[in-house]
Order: structure tokens, then C-alpha cells, then sequence
């Protein structure tokens, strides 16, 4: 793993294409601005992971016997404010 | 537009069989981009999203709204602008089915497939508020 030291408002290019930027320090936060082309995703790793893993657990095979579906809904647990700003 | 309220899915019968592309494929699958989105009507409301490429692996999908009454995935703005999502009607949602030997089938919230009904575009997306839901939601049964 290549590790360097940068301050907020300094930079990474990566294959002169992708641009890692830190923004600010909050406290213990490090915000980070990323530059990427449209077909290359970024995600946070610990999330992309634990949706990877699930994808690959989910692999079935199509003959299996499927549970029948509950027909009263739950009503899922909503937690915070439902607040739908775009994250700065 | 970040909030899509989720309506009862439509039959979608009509338009089961055809190909989803899915540009960024699966998480973990990003090579196979193209799926089949098959019915099979005794099984409703479960549908299977079938790879057309590579090991032509199947995923057992479930449209959330079959089980859960708000479910409120918070989509990224680049996700609605990719999919082109003008509306919420457009949006066609469905979660990853894992089935178990023991313990219950789950059903995964925090990453939906997210499939626009004009395009029949789809993209596993992480929603910003992807926090709050589990990959393995415990689907109860009747």
C-alpha cells in the first residue's frame, strides 16, 4: 500500500484520471472529495464489501423451495429524519 | 428527486423474459452485465434475475414491497441521473434473496437492484442511507 500524507486542500491523482482530494478535517473525520470517470464506481469499502459478500451467499439454485411470503407487511423501522439534502 | 415512495409493482409480466443490463453489473460480479428477469406465476412474488453470460448464475429477487410497507431506500443523485429516473413510477426496485440451509431466507435491503421500467437499465445501488438496513433481513413466513 503506497501511503502519503497530504493536508485539507491537497490532492491525489491516480492513473491521471482519478482524483482524490481532501477536503476538511472534522474532528476525527476525514472529508474526501473524489474525481472519477462515469464507469468507474467508488464506494465506501466496508459497505461495497458486506453487499459483495451477500451477493455471493444469495447464488442459488433455481430449484430450490422457497419460503411463502408473510402476506401482512412489516412496517420496517425508520431511524433519523428521513432528511434527503444531498450530503456535503 | 432523491426519495422514491414505493408503489405496488405492477405486473410485470409483460415485460418478464427481457434482458436487464446492468452497465455496472453486481457487486462482486461486475463482469456480467446482462440478465433475464424471469417469472415463474406460482411463485410470486419472487422473480429470478438470471446471468445470460459467464456461469449463467441465478439471483432469487423479491420486489420490497411484498413484504415491507416503507421501505425508503434514500438513492444517490448520481444514481437517479445514470438511471434516468424522471419519475417514481419509473423505478422498478428488487432485493437479493439469500436462502439458507439453516436458518431463515434473508433478503438484503442495504444494497437494492434498481431497475428503470423504461430502459430496462438496472444498477445495484447503495443508498445514502444504506446504514440503516441490514443484507439480511429475515423474510418471515406465512
Amino acid at each position: 500500500m503506497l501511503i502519503l500524507s497530504r493536508k485539507p486542500g491537497e490532492s491525489i491523482v491516480i492513473d491521471g484520471r482519478i482524483i482524490i482530494k481532501i477536503m476538511r478535517l472534522e474532528g476525527e473525520v476525514v472529508k474526501l472529495g473524489i474525481e472519477a470517470p462515469i464507469d468507474i464506481p467508488v464506494h465506501r469499502q466496508e459497505v461495497y464489501d458486506e453487499i459483495q459478500k451477500s451477493n455471493k451467499e444469495a447464488l442459488t439454485d433455481s430449484r430450490t423451495k422457497l419460503p411463502r411470503v408473510a402476506p401482512n407487511k412489516t412496517a420496517y423501522p425508520i431511524k433519523g429524519n428521513g432528511n434527503h439534502a444531498r450530503p456535503q | 428527486m432523491n426519495t422514491l415512495e414505493l408503489l405496488e409493482p405492477e405486473r410485470i409480466s409483460t415485460r418478464t423474459n427481457d434482458v436487464v443490463l446492468l452497465p455496472y453489473g453486481l457487486l462482486g460480479f461486475e463482469r456480467v452485465k446482462n440478465y433475464s428477469l424471469l417469472a415463474k406465476p406460482a411463485q410470486d412474488p419472487y422473480l429470478w434475475l438470471q446471468m445470460l453470460e459467464e456461469a449463467k448464475h441465478a439471483f432469487l429477487v423479491l420486489p420490497p414491497s411484498a413484504i415491507l410497507a416503507n421501505y425508503q431506500p434514500d438513492f444517490e443523485y448520481e444514481d437517479v441521473e445514470f438511471l434516468e429516473l424522471n419519475e417514481t413510477a419509473d423505478a422498478l426496485i428488487l432485493n437479493i434473496v439469500t436462502m439458507r440451509e439453516s436458518g431463515p431466507a434473508t433478503v438484503n435491503l442495504k444494497g437494492p437492484i434498481v431497475i428503470n421500467r423504461r430502459t430496462w437499465i438496472g444498477k445495484q445501488v447503495i443508498p445514502n442511507n444504506a446504514a440503516q438496513y441490514p443484507t439480511r433481513h429475515p423474510l418471515s413466513f406465512s
